[in-house]
């Protein structure tokens, strides 16, 4: 279970995250709100990678991995190279990366360029480095949003049966509403900043109208 | 042949015309001609090859120590704000200063021949490749910093295994720029710091221009002209085959 306690964050004079109180299950969270409340801030403070100003965060497992809108596979590298970048810096990472890669269809890319490779194969590609780090809690910020719609669907199915078989915990930002139906059990929404949690419910009830008249509602 | 190449020749025969037309009017001591300029290059081709040979040692051998100063200071500079601040005022003296103010205090302290030259032309070619250096450490994503780092990476190992091969992009730009100047340097400090043994292309003009062999002077800068573009067009073929592939050119 993680738990935020007064969680505070500031960048400059303003603040993004203040006095705020949260506790994240397992399953699949998907943060949603509009375009710069603080999700992603929020979300890079749960995975470690922002230090808060004020409050804790605690039960976090160590074991995380992330997955960025832009892939961030190094271009210098190959999609195996990449997949294996875990491996390099953590100890008990050292499956056989072949394996992972064939797990999401990329074994005949794996001595590519990720230049070489199409924007739906990146982000199998990003997944599958996850995959490597053997995580027990997954980090996606906006992970699927610069797909088009055709990849976008066949990639999250990809992820959801990686997750799925995984058991993986998974905390999830996007600002796209079906996507947190289809893939997250738990939904926050939120506004900001400082960001607050608007509504938390089950995805499956999850409607777009209510979400907007609650975004819409005075602060 | 393509119309590009065409225009290329076109532009090049429209040039040398110009050329010949102005060396008629002003006479083979001040202009000599196009004809006369290859005339030297054919005549004078050993002792030219001799002496472009240790103006491109002096170039590059200054190129590699710029190379060097430049990564060191840049990733100091880059590392820690005491180690950028005791630097930035030798970065900015070595940009700042002239280096034919300097040249003559070098011949002073390390006397005539190849070191002047060096020198000079690792002065000459240091600060872009420090800017270069600086901007290419920064250059790759928060996101491919942050990934490192929540698998544990130390700062040290960012900085070796993303942010120095992040930064080859723009090392190769500067040491592009960085590669003309320091042939220039090492012109520079050949003009005051050569006696002539062994012959350099910066000895060369000034004595061929002393002594009114102004076509010999002027193949004397043709070579010059064509040893940094060859350095430079060396450090775009490496840059192919190191990064080519990273951003599919």
């Amino acid at each position: 279970m993680i738990s935020l306690a007064g969680v505070g964050y500031s960048a400059g004079p303003t603040p993004i995250v203040e006095g705020l109180d949260l506790t994240l299950g397992g399953g699949v969270t998907a943060m949603v709100g509009p375009s710069g409340c603080g999700k992603s801030t929020l979300l890079r403070l749960i995975a470690g990678l922002l230090t808060p100003d004020a409050g804790g965060i605690t039960g976090v497992p160590e074991r995380r991995a992330f997955v960025f809108q832009d892939h961030a596979l190094l271009p210098w590298l190959t999609l195996a190279q990449n997949v294996a970048l875990p491996a390099r810096y953590r100890s008990g990472c050292e499956e056989q990366v072949l394996p992972i890669l064939a797990r999401l269809g990329l074994a005949e890319h794996a001595h590519k360029l990720p230049n070489a490779l199409s924007g739906g194969q990146r982000m199998r590609g990003s997944i599958a480095r996850a995959l490597a780090a053997r995580p027990q809690i997954v980090f996606l910020d906006e992970a699927f949003s610069s797909l088009d719609g055709i990849t976008r669907a066949a990639v999250q199915a990809d992820f959801q049966r990686v997750a799925r078989a995984e058991g993986w915990v998974v905390v999830m930002v996007t600002h796209d509403l079906q996507e947190a139906r289809l893939l997250a059990d738990r939904v926050l929404v939120l506004n900001g900043p400082p960001v607050r949690v608007r509504m938390d419910l089950a995805a499956s009830e999850l409607v777009e109208a209510t979400v907007l008249a609650a975004l819409s509602e005075p602060t | 042949m393509s119309s590009r190449r065409v225009l290329d020749a076109v532009g090049l025969a429209v040039a040398l015309g110009m050329w010949a037309i102005a060396a008629h009017f002003a006479g083979p001591l001040l202009l000599p001609t196009p004809a006369a300029v290859l005339g030297s290059l054919v005549k004078d081709l050993p002792r030219l090859i001799g002496a472009a040979g240790q103006t491109a040692l002096a170039a590059l051998l200054g190129l590699g120590i710029a190379m060097a100063l430049g990564l060191a200071t840049s990733m100091v500079s880059y590392s820690s704000r005491v180690g950028g601040a005791l630097l930035a005022p030798w970065l900015l003296a070595l940009q700042v200063v002239p280096i034919v103010a300097i040249a003559p205090l070098l011949v002073v302290w390390l006397g005539y021949g190849l070191p002047v030259a060096t020198t000079t032309a690792a002065i000459a070619a240091v600060y872009p490749v420090y800017s270069a250096g600086r901007t290419g450490l920064a250059a790759p994503s928060r996101d491919q910093v942050d990934l490192l780092r929540l698998y544990g990476a130390s700062p040290y190992r960012v900085l070796v295994d993303v942010r120095l091969r992040a930064a080859l992009p723009a090392l190769f730009a500067g040491l592009r720029v960085a590669a003309g100047l320091a042939v220039i340097g090492a012109i520079i400090g050949e003009f005051v710091g050569s006696n002539g043994v062994p012959p350099t292309l910066g000895q060369l003009v000034v004595a061929s221009a002393r002594s009114a062999r102004t076509d010999l002077c002027f193949a004397a800068i043709v070579c010059a002209g064509a040893l940094a573009a060859t350095l430079q067009l060396g450090i775009s073929a490496l840059e192919r085959v190191m990064i080519g592939g990273w951003y599919g050119r």
